[in-house]
C-alpha cells in the first residue's frame, strides 16, 4: 500500500501545483536556513581526535601573574613559556609528547624558476606525527635528536609536496628555508583537521600548516611565533638579551600535549607536574596557587569555545525559524487536506479505514518533505556558499556540508513535514465520512 | 442478511437532541431487493449509514450476516465494508481526478489484492456495466448515467453481497434512472441483496419489498410496493 499512496501523494501534488508548492517553499525555506547554521554548527563541533580522546591532554601549567588570573575559561593560561615546555619535554612518562607552535618561513627551491612564497609552518617535536595520527605518503618524522638540536630537516604537506616537486617522492631532496637548506624527511598525505584542534589559538578552522620543522631549531634561526605570545611581566633570567631573553621570559607562546596511554600514568604524570611547579616555586615562579589541567581533546575544544554561546543560539534560532514554517506548513496543509475530505469520505465508504486515510496523508506529507528536503539543501549551499564568500576564506573549512548534513537535511525535512501532517491527517481521518458522501 | 433491532440513533449538539432513528427494526433477507422511501428528514440515510457501517448507531443491535458488528472496531468495520458492503450514491462519488479503472480500483487496493486480480475484476466490472472501452477516461468525460454505471461497476468489483443505494437515480434523467434501474435488478438476480432509498415511487414499486420510514421509525414493514397508497406516501 505505501506505493500506492506514494502514486496517490504526487498526483495529488501535481493536482495542487500552487498550493504544493507553497507547502514545499515553507519547508525547503525553514530547512535552507536551519541546515546553513546547523551546518556550520555541526563543522565547528568536530573532534578530529574523537578515537583518542581517552588517552590525549592538553597540558596547561599556571605560571601566570600572582595578582591576577589568566583570562581564559579555566584561568590558567592556554599556552606554556618556552622553558616549561623543554622542562616537561624532559620526562619520560608520557607515551608521546609534543610542544610547537606556528611560523612561518619563505620557501624557495635552488635552480628552480619557481618564485619563492611565504609558507606557514610548525615547529614542533618529532611526536607530533604519531601523537595526532598524521599520515605519511613518503618517509615519515625527523631523529630524536632534532627535538633539541638544529637539525635542518622538514616534512611537507602533501599540497606543499606538490607545488614544490609535482607531488613526487621528494625525501631527500632540499628546500630552501629562509634561504638556509633543509632536507625533506617526510611527504604528507592530505591532513587538514576542523576544527584545527592541536592549535585552536591561531583560528581554529584555518588550514593545517605546509611545512613542519623541528623543535630544535629555535635558537639557530631565532624562531619567534607566529601566534599569540602573551606574557604578564617583562622580567627574564638576569644576562638574558635579545631572542634570548623573549625564549627564556615569561611569554607563553608553546603549545603542549601529551599521551597517557592508562590511568596510573596519568597519575605520575599529575605527581611529575605538581613536582615541576613546586620547583619552581622555590626558585621564584609560578607564584599563583599551584594549578594545572590536563584536558582531552573534547574537553579541550569546550574549554577554548570553538562552538560558542552566540553559534549555539543562532543554532536555536534557526530551528525556532523551521518551527514557524512547520506552522505555517501545517495551515497549509490542512487546507488542502480538508478540500479533499470527501475523497476521504469514498474511501473511507469504499473500505479504507481511519489508519489508512491517515497513513495515506502523512506520506502525502512525507512527500512534501523530501521535495522540500532536497530545495532545502539547495537553499543550505547556497547560504554556506554566501557565507563562505562573506568569510573571504576564514571558514571554507567548516562552510561546508558532507553527505551527513545533507541526510540529515533531508531527515529534518520529513520530520518536519510529518510533523506538519500530523494534525492535518487525524483531522481528516476522523471526519464523518457519511457528511461528504451525501452532500458530495 | 441484515438485521436491527431497536436500533437508535441521535445527534447531539449543546443545545438539541435530534433523534434520527427510534427502535428502528428491520430484516432484510439474502438475495432481496428492498426499497427505502419516507418523506425527507424521515431518517433513510441514517438508516443507509448505519447499514452501510459508516456510522454507528447510539444503541439497539445490528447483525450483518449473522455477526453483530455494533462493538467492532473501525478497522474491522472498514474491513467488513471493503469485503461484503457495495456503495452507490445519488452524487455518484467517483474521485475526480482517477480514471475509471483506478476509480474501481480504490476498494480492491483496501482489500488487498494483487495487480492481477485487480486488473481482471476491473476489466470484468467494467463490461459488466458496458464501459470497457472507456477504462482510461475521467468521470468528467462521461454522462450522468455513465458516471453511475462506473459507481456501480465499482460497487460490483469487489463481489459485494449487499449494495446499498441511496437515490441512485436521483440525479439521472428518466431514460438514464430506467437503465441503472434495470441493472440493479439484473445484479439482484445474481444474488446480490438490494437496499435501496429512494424518492421515486415508480422505482420503488419495482423492488420485491418497501420499507416506509417516517420520523425514525419503520411504519409499516411488510406493506406490498404494489399498494398505490405506498407510491403516493
Amino acid at each position: 500500500m505505501i506505493g500506492y499512496y506514494i502514486s496517490l501523494a504526487i498526483r495529488s501534488l501535481r493536482g495542487t501545483p500552487i498550493l504544493s508548492a507553497l507547502m514545499i517553499a515553507a519547508i525547503a525555506v525553514g530547512v535552507g536556513a536551519s541546515m546553513t547554521v546547523l551546518t556550520l554548527n555541526y563543522m565547528m563541533s568536530q573532534n578530529a581526535l574523537e578515537h583518542k580522546d581517552k588517552v590525549l591532554y592538553a597540558v596547561q601549567l599556571d605560571s601566570w601573574d600572582p595578582n591576577q588570573a589568566a583570562d581564559t575559561a579555566n584561568e590558567i593560561p592556554w599556552q606554556l613559556t618556552y622553558p616549561d615546555a623543554v622542562a616537561l619535554l624532559r620526562s619520560d612518562i608520557p607515551t608521546r609528547q609534543v610542544a610547537m607552535h606556528r611560523f612561518g618561513f619563505t620557501v624557495n627551491l635552488d635552480e628552480s624558476d619557481m618564485r619563492p612564497f611565504t609558507a606557514n609552518t610548525r615547529v614542533t617535536t618529532r611526536d607530533f606525527f604519531s601523537l595526532f595520527d598524521v599520515p605519511f605518503e613518503y618517509g615519515g618524522t625527523w631523529n630524536k635528536e632534532a627535538d633539541s638540536a638544529a637539525v635542518q630537516s622538514v616534512v611537507l604537506s602533501k599540497e606543499t609536496n606538490e607545488k614544490l616537486f609535482g607531488g613526487e617522492n621528494s625525501v631527500g631532496k632540499v628546500v630552501q628555508l629562509n634561504g638556509e637548506p633543509f632536507t625533506v624527511v617526510g611527504v604528507l598525505k592530505h591532513w587538514n583537521p576542523s576544527p584545527k584542534i592541536y592549535d585552536l589559538n591561531n583560528n581554529p578552522f584555518a588550514d593545517s600548516e605546509e611545512l613542519y620543522i623541528p623543535f630544535g631549531l629555535h635558537r639557530k634561526y631565532e624562531i619567534y611565533s607566529w601566534g599569540n605570545t602573551n606574557g604578564w611581566t617583562s622580567s627574564a633570567p638576569e644576562g638574558a638579551e635579545g631572542y634570548e631573553r623573549f625564549l627564556l621570559g615569561e611569554h607563553v607562546w608553546i603549545q603542549f600535549w601529551v599521551e597517557l596511554d592508562s590511568a596510573e600514568q596519568k597519575e605520575a604524570y599529575e605527581q611529575f607536574l605538581t613536582g615541576y611547579i613546586r620547583e619552581q616555586k622555590e626558585q621564584g615562579r609560578f607564584e599563583r596557587p599551584l594549578k594545572f589541567a590536563l584536558s582531552h581533546p573534547s574537553e579541550w575544544l569546550v574549554l577554548n569555545e570553538v562552538l560558542g554561546n552566540d553559534n549555539r543560539v543562532l543554532g536555536w534560532a534557526s530551528l525556532a525559524f523551521l518551527l514557524v514554517c512547520v506552522v505555517n506548513a501545517v495551515a497549509l496543509l490542512l487546507a488542502k487536506f480538508l478540500r479533499k475530505a470527501p475523497e476521504a469520505g469514498v474511501r473511507r465508504a469504499l473500505g479504507a479505514s481511519r489508519n489508512a486515510i491517515f497513513t495515506q496523508h502523512l506520506i502525502e506529507s512525507s512527500c512534501i518533505g523530501v521535495l522540500g528536503g532536497l530545495l532545502g539543501i539547495i537553499l543550505a549551499l547556497a547560504g554556506l556558499t554566501g557565507i563562505r564568500a562573506l568569510a573571504m576564506g576564514q571558514v571554507d573549512q567548516i562552510a561546508t556540508m558532507n553527505w551527513e548534513m545533507m541526510l540529515a537535511a533531508v531527515g529534518l525535512a520529513i520530520f518536519a513535514s510529518i510533523l506538519a501532517g500530523l494534525y492535518p491527517a487525524w483531522r481528516i481521518s476522523r471526519t464523518n465520512p457519511s457528511v461528504y458522501l451525501k452532500t458530495q | 442478511m441484515l438485521k436491527m433491532h431497536n436500533i437508535r440513533k441521535s445527534y447531539r449538539t449543546d443545545t438539541i437532541e435530534t433523534h434520527a432513528l427510534r427502535d428502528f427494526s428491520l430484516e432484510v433477507n439474502e438475495g432481496e431487493f428492498v426499497s427505502v422511501t419516507g418523506p425527507s428528514g424521515s431518517g433513510k440515510t441514517t438508516f443507509l449509514n448505519i447499514a452501510g457501517l459508516l456510522e454507528t448507531p447510539t444503541g439497539g443491535q445490528y447483525l450483518l450476516d449473522g455477526q453483530e458488528v455494533g462493538n467492532l472496531s473501525d478497522r474491522d468495520r472498514s474491513r467488513l465494508r471493503n469485503e461484503k458492503i457495495g456503495f452507490i450514491f445519488q452524487g455518484f462519488n467517483l474521485i475526480p481526478d482517477l480514471n475509471l479503472f483506478d476509480n474501481i480500483d480504490v476498494p480492491l487496493r483496501y482489500r488487498g489484492f494483487n495487480a492481477k486480480e485487480r486488473r481482471r475484476r476491473i476489466e470484468k466490472s467494467l463490461e459488466q456495466v458496458g464501459l470497457s472501452a472507456r477504462a482510461k477516461h475521467l468521470p468528467a468525460q462521461l454522462s450522468g448515467g455513465q458516471q453511475q454505471r462506473v459507481a456501480i461497476a465499482r460497487a460490483l468489483a469487489g463481489e459485494p453481497r449487499f449494495l446499498l443505494a441511496d437515490e441512485p437515480t436521483g440525479n439521472l434523467d428518466s431514460l438514464m434512472a430506467r437503465q441503472v434501474m434495470e441493472l440493479l435488478e439484473f445484479i439482484n438476480e445474481w444474488g446480490t441483496t438490494i437496499v435501496m432509498v429512494t424518492h421515486d415511487p415508480d422505482l420503488a414499486r419495482r423492488a420485491q419489498r418497501n420499507i416506509q420510514i417516517v420520523d425514525g421509525q419503520v411504519s409499516d414493514l411488510r406493506q406490498s410496493i404494489a399498494q398505490p397508497e405506498i407510491a403516493s406516501a
